[in-house]
Formats: structure tokens, sequence, C-alpha cells
């Protein structure tokens, strides 16, 4: 299926989740609040909403003061008596990452659920004003989708004001296997904004596998890597550039390093967004 | 030799009630405790919706398992026989994980629909390709099931890593046997078909004797070996199809299940294809049940669990058996 | 069953005009015989004969090209395998050593389409054969005889009046052979059944009631042993040379 099919389908979800999400948690601001996702994790603390939040998945670290909450299993397979024995008022799913037949469940099992599920690095920002507003922080949400909506605009203008034409750049999110951002992703919609073109945009799947050979074929003006998490890693990345050392954009030293806040539509879009403005910039 | 009939009827008795009373414990153990006395009403509703489906569905797909590896031990005269030999699983996983990760999904029942189908047609498929000059001959079945499932597992794996990511971890955790989610949605459909698969493979339960003596001896009791071994397959395929459609791909108990209760009860089928229904069910039932509940809130995969509880027991039955 | 007056008329088994080919070529050809109730019949020759493809054919195992095989009169394609199994039995040479059962479980199996018709209880067949004490045992745990006596109890619950064995005496010590043999000529005689073994080892001729010796699939002789067994007979079938013939018929084999 082409990507105008993909958009639609994924617009109906919207409508039928965002709507339902909506309807669903009119009323008093929830309470009790558990989190299914760690992107959902960050954000609720981000709206201020942290002391509501009584149950995380194992994977939600950030910030830290969420690794002390009560653990409901893992996002992929989070534990329905887990959630249940927190008595929430309102439960916050993705719709990337969770099952969908725990919201199902949970709502047969009458329990409110608010799926997050905005469709594009565009919609972001009315995705997180929409939650704001079921969570009752809707000035908060305001807020936060404003920042958002000025980083985007800076990047267009600036992209704009810079009259070559776009750069042919590739993001690497993992060296080893190779892994880079395709389209349907947040990281390639902010790359467009920012007056890049995504070399990997072509290839099938949001994250498609490369191998050396097809950087070195496809040569890139700009790389960006996304940052290393550890040592093995950082040696990795390390190793990857010396595979790819003959080519112009390395030699020139073109390439940036860039951390994780485009990598999910949630808080830190906005630093992934300045952080990738500034790559353009500087190389 | 009554007093040997005597014997085996206690030893079933036994364990029928045994069975059962595992099965309250299932429902009982988690991670609250379900007691009816301390607990409030709504507590216990929802306990009860949660765990009741899971303990139905994993007593459902154990039993079918456990009868269907019964079944195939006894057609393909293997020990090493079980549910998946030939590649049913990697039809049905094949079709799932489409369906997952193009997103067909539009109603609950899909997924079951998607394994059941897959798996029917993998077994059609491999039973259309062990055709042999005289019919189905169990050497040719078990080499089409071998081909056939190494080439779907290879397409699904293809599939996988074209994808995107976002239905790649969903997929996997259905393939490993995933009971995290069930609802009553699933069982009907998945116990009718059990239910006719059981009936077939009851019926022909004489025939299934007569096969394990070989095809000749089976043919001079009067029976058709070709057509014993087809109705027989056919049983154990729906039977599995089922299983799967429920609950995705749960090893181990269709391998292990029908020796231990042959070890304990004899070979007739009469006996072994309900005491395998029984004991694959508890034996799913109790490793789910430690699978959520020994960890909680992490969930550990009840096929992983079962092989963990089995294999030692299923080991010292070998141990056992060697020093008779 | 026992034998209506008129049975004696009417064939039990009966082989007309029969071609059955091997390896693309006609094997049997125009072969007839009948077998009338009564006896021990040895179908002899040596290897590649057509022992055991004669007697699968009888057994409807395999189907012959040209030609009918009857049972009692009627075609034994017209028989439902209930019918049949209820008619005849058949044991293969090669049985499973590994079927996981114990001998009463095994003896029960030949009553599966004989329900209601059979003239022995288990009990009775396991003493028939000679296995009273071990009917719980585990065939695994028997021995060759012993096992093959199993089953041959597993027969006598089907009810037939005929048994078919391929080689059942082959790899047994001849105590072991002779036993077998007397325990045979028992069913044959105390319960009318009839039982054609095929077998190659001489010395064992002369115990039965009929011979029938094959070569290349063609039957040279036919009868009772006493007639047939001289230097021409014994030459043409199993090929011997002359100095080998005059020390057979002591029961012993001189190799010089």
């Amino acid at each position: 299926m082409n990507i105008y099919t993909a958009r639609i389908i994924l617009l109906v979800f919207t409508f039928l989740f965002a709507g339902s999400g909506f309807a669903i948690a009119a009323g008093s601001p929830p309470q009790r609040i558990v989190s299914l996702a760690p992107v959902i994790t960050e954000m609720l603390y981000s709206l201020g909403l942290g002391d509501q939040v009584v149950g995380v998945t194992s994977a939600c670290d950030r910030p830290a003061e969420a690794a002390r909450k009560t653990r409901i299993g893992s996002m992929p397979n989070p534990s329905l008596e887990a959630v249940l024995a927190l008595k929430p008022d309102i439960v916050v799913m993705s719709r990337e990452g969770n099952p969908k037949k725990a919201a199902e469940r949970l709502q047969a099992l009458g329990k409110k659920i608010y799926v997050f599920q905005p469709a594009d690095l565009a919609g972001l920002p009315a995705a997180i004003r929409e939650m704001g507003q079921a969570l009752g922080a809707a000035s908060k949400a305001d807020e936060m989708a404003r920042e958002m909506e000025n980083a985007m605009q800076e990047a267009v203008s600036a992209a704009s004001a810079n009259q070559s034409a776009a750069r042919k750049t590739l993001f690497i999110i993992w060296p080893k296997p190779l892994i880079v951002a395709g389209s349907g992703t947040i990281i390639d919609q902010a790359m467009e904004l920012n007056g890049m073109s995504n070399m990997a945009a072509k290839a099938k799947g949001s994250y498609p596998r490369y191998s050396a050979e097809t950087i070195i074929r496809q040569q890139p003006e700009l790389i960006i890597i996304g940052a290393a998490h550890d040592e093995a890693m950082g040696r990795q990345v390390q190793s990857l550039l010396q595979q790819l050392k003959m080519l112009e954009a390395v030699k020139k030293g073109q390439v940036c390093y860039l951390g994780d806040g485009l990598y999910r539509p949630g808080a830190r879009v906005v630093e992934g967004l300045k952080e990738l403005k500034k790559c353009g910039e500087t190389y | 030799m009554n007093a040997k009939k005597q014997h085996t009827a206690l030893r079933a008795g036994l364990l029928v009630f045994g069975s059962s009373l595992i099965i309250l414990l299932c429902l009982i153990s988690g991670q609250q405790l379900l007691n009816p006395f301390t607990l409030d009403q709504e507590t216990l509703n929802t306990l009860l919706a949660l765990r009741l489906p899971r303990v139905i569905v994993a007593f459902l797909m154990g039993g079918a398992l456990g009868a269907s590896g019964a079944v195939l031990q006894g057609i393909f005269r293997s020990p090493l026989a079980d549910p998946y030999i030939l590649g049913i699983s990697s039809g049905a996983a094949l079709l799932v994980a489409s369906g997952l990760l193009f997103g067909i999904n539009l109603f609950s029942l899909t997924i079951p629909a998607l394994s059941f189908a897959g798996a029917v047609a993998t077994g059609g498929l491999v039973v259309l390709l062990g055709r042999g000059w005289h019919g189905l001959q169990p050497e040719r079945l078990l080499l089409a099931g071998i081909g056939v499932g190494f080439f779907l597992s290879a397409t699904l794996m293809l599939l996988m890593t074209i994808a995107s990511n976002d239905g790649l971890k969903q997929a996997f955790l259905w393939m490993s046997g995933d009971l995290s989610m069930v609802d009553f949605g699933a069982v009907p459909f998945g116990l009718f078909f059990i239910l006719i698969g059981l009936a077939l493979a009851f019926y022909h339960h004489k025939g299934l004797n007569a096969l394990t003596l070989g095809d000749e001896v089976a043919y001079s009791l009067g029976f058709n070996p070709v057509s014993e071994r087809l109705w027989l397959f056919m049983a154990a395929s729906l039977m599995t199809a089922a299983a799967v459609s429920m609950g995705g791909v749960v090893g181990f108990i269709g391998l292990v299940v029908p020796h231990i209760v042959r070890r304990h009860i004899g070979s007739d089928a009469k006996t072994v294809l309900p005491l395998s229904v029984v004991s694959g069910g508890t034996l799913l039932c109790l490793a789910d049940t430690l699978g959520r509940t020994v960890a909680a809130p992490l969930e550990l995969p009840s096929g992983v669990v079962a092989a963990f509880i089995g294999a030692p027991y299923f080991i010292f039955l070998l141990q056992r058996k060697q020093n008779r | 069953m026992i034998c209506a007056a008129d049975c004696k008329k009417v064939p039990l088994l009966e082989f007309q005009n029969l071609d059955y080919p091997v390896a693309e070529r006609d094997f049997f050809q125009q072969l007839n015989f009948s077998i009338t109730v009564g006896g021990l019949i040895g179908l002899m020759g040596s290897n590649g004969a057509g022992k055991t493809t004669l007697l699968k054919l009888a057994a409807g195992l395999l189907q012959p090209k040209r030609g009918r095989v009857l049972l009692g009169n009627k075609d034994i394609s017209s028989y439902s395998g209930r019918k049949r199994a209820q008619y005849l039995a058949y044991l293969p040479q090669l049985l499973d050593m590994n079927a996981p059962f114990r001998v009463a479980e095994l003896v029960s199996m030949g009553s599966y389409f004989s329900q209601g018709q059979q003239h022995f209880s288990i009990t009775e067949a396991i003493e028939i054969v000679g296995l009273s004490g071990k009917a719980d045992a585990f065939l695994s745990d028997l021995s060759g005889g012993e096992r093959r006596r199993a089953y041959i109890a597993m027969t006598l619950l089907q009810g037939g009046k005929l048994l078919l064995l391929d080689e059942p005496l082959a790899n047994l010590d001849l105590k072991y052979q002779l036993e077998l043999l007397r325990l045979l000529k028992q069913i044959c005689r105390d319960k009318q059944i009839s039982v054609i073994i095929s077998f190659h080892d001489i010395a064992l001729a002369s115990r039965m009631d009929r011979l029938m010796m094959l070569k290349n699939g063609k039957l040279v002789a036919d009868g009772k042993p006493e007639k047939l067994m001289n230097n021409d007979i014994i030459r043409e079938v199993f090929g011997l040379a002359d100095e080998d013939i005059p020390s057979l018929f002591s029961g012993f084999i001189k190799v010089c």
C-alpha cells in the first residue's frame, strides 16, 4: 500500500480513537493515571501530572522520578491485572507500541482509556492539546504545543532563508545492524522541515536496514547519527565510520550527532528539532 | 487382569481429580489472591473477568495440543511427533503476522480466523504434497511438512525484516504463545473445532491403536490404514489450528504430555486421548498461572514456563524407563 | 464358526488364473490353487520365489493384474474391511518390536471388528498360545517368539478361519521353531483354522500337512510332504547340486 492510503487509514484511526478518547475522558480531571508507554510517562510529567501517575511500564525511566512508581509490566505486554489493581481513573496508551487488545480489554472492563496517537509531526501539537484537555492539563499542554509549533516554524523559515537545494541527508539510528530512519517517521518529517532530503525516504518501511555499500553508493552530503548509549555502541559507530571513510561527507567531517528526542512523538521533540536545526546550520 | 483395569481406572480418576484442584488453584492465584471472603465485589468481578478467560483458554489450548500430539505420535509411530511437525504453526504464524504487520485487523475475530485459516491451509498443502502412490505415507508427509514449514518460516522472517516496526513486537509476542490478553471472544470458534477434532479422533481411536502396529497389521485387523491416517490427521490439524487460533504457538505440550500419560496409564488410545486432553489443559493452565504470578507484573510466556516445568519431569521419566 | 456340512466343498481360499507383475515383468502367471478347510500349509521356496507376494495377494494387500482371489467363493474385493478381518488374518514377517502395548491390550485389538462374534476370550487366546503368565507384560519385554505368539493370539480373536503368516519361524532357535509349529498344528486341529506359513527350512517340511513349493512365481509342486520330498523336486525348487541332496532326507544337512 502506498503512503497516501496509509495516511488515510491512519487518519481514520485517529478519528476513531481520538474521538473516543475525548468523549470518554470528559468530566473532572483524573487523579490516578496509569501510563503504558515511556513516551507517555515523559509527557505526563512534562504536563505537570507527575503526582497523579500511579503506574508505569518497566521501561519508563525518564524522568528519574518515574522509576519509583509501581511497575505494571512492559509496553508490548502490560499486565492487565497489575493495571487494574492500581484502580486507575484513566489509562493512557500509545497507539504505537501498545497492543490494541489491551485497549479493548480495558474498555470492556469498564476502564477509561486515552490513546495518544499523533498522525505525524505536523499533527503532534494538536494531539498534545487534545490529551491535555482529556487529562485536565489543558493550559500546560497548550504551552507545550506552542513551543513545538514555534520550533517547527523556526526550522522552516531557516530552511527557506537558506536558498540552496535540499541536502541529501541520512539519519542513522543504529550502527549494527545498520538501521536508518525512513519515511513515515518523525525524524523524516523533521528533516523535511529543515530542508534536508532524506535519502532513505524511498526505501521500504519506516526503519529500513541498510548496508554500508548502499550508503557509499548513494553519496549523502550530510550524515546524522543517533547518539551512542554506551561504550559498545560508540565503538560500533566508529567502526561504521571507518567503513564509510571514503565518502566525501565523512572526509569533510559532515557528520553530526543527535540525541533521541526525535525518536518518538513526545515531550522532547522540541529539543530534537532544535538540535536538528543546529546540525543543519553547523555542518 | 481386572485388577489391572481397576488400577488404571484409579490412576485416571486421580489424575482428573488432581487436575481439577490445580485448575481451581490457577483461578485463585495471581498477583492478588482471589479470596472471595476478603475482597470486595468489584475487585472480585474484575479479577474473575481477567482470569476466567485465561484459565479456560489455557485449558482448551493445552487439551487440544495434548490430544493432537497423541494422535500424531500414533500416526507417525514416532515419539518425536508434535502438533507443529507438519509446519502448521508456520502457516498460522505467517498469516497472523501478515495481518498484524499490514494492519488488516478490523474485527476482534480476525487473528483467530487468520491463524486458523493459515493452519488449515498449510495442513491441506502438506497433505497434497504428502500423497504417494498409496495415499498418505508417513515419510512423505513428514518431509513435505518439514519443507513447507521451513519455507513458510523463511517467508515470515522476510516479511518481518522488510516491514515496519509496529506490528513486529506484537507478532513476536503472539507467536510465542501469549495468553495475557485473551478474552472469551475466540473461545466459541476454537471450542467448536476442538470438539470436532476430538470427536473425529475418538471415533477413530481403534484405528489409531491399529496404526501403531504398522500398516499391514492394521489392514489385517480390518482397517484401511490410508483412510484412518487421513481422518486422524485431519482431527489433529483441526485441534492444532484451533489451539493456535486461540493463543498463538505454545510448544512442548503436544510433544511431552502424551508421553507422560502413556507412561502412567498405558498406550490404549481410548484412555490416552481423553487423559491427554486433561493433562495438557492442566499443564498449560499451571504454566500460564506461574508465568503471570512468579514475576508479576512481568508476564512470562506460557510455553516457556511449560517447558521449564515439564522438561525436568520428562527427563526423569526417561531415566526411570531406562532403569526398568 | 463350526464347519457347516458343505464347507468342505467351498474352498476357503482360491486363486483363479492369477497374473501378477513384479518389476514390470509377469511374475505370477495363471496361478491356480485352492485351499479347503484344515491343516497347516507350508509355502516353500528360496528367497524371491514369491512366497511373500502370494501371501499378500491372498490377504488382499496386493491386487492381481488378471484373475481372481476368492474367499469362500466370493471375490476378495467384494469384502469390506470388517468382513475380511473376520474371515482371515495376515501377519508380516517383521512385527513392530516397539509397539507400546501390553500383551492383553494387543490381543484385545483382534476383536475390533468381530465384536460379538469372537470365539475366544482374551484370556483363552493368551492361554492357547502359551503366554498365560504374561498377559500384563509389555511386548518390548518379550522374546521374538513370544511376541509373535502374542500377535497370533490377537489374530485368533478376529474369529477367522484362515491365518496367513509370513516367515513366522525366521530367527527362532530350532527348539522354538518346533514349539511354534506344534502350536500352529494344535490350532488347526482344535479350532479348525487353516494356517498358511511361508518358510524355507527343509528340515521342517515334513511337519506340514500340505506343501506348496514355489520357484520364480511358479507353483512347481503341491501336495503332501512325503510325496514331494524327492530329489528332483528339491533340486528344481532350491537349485541344489546333486551331491548335496542325498543327505537331506535324514533331516540333517551335512556340509563337507
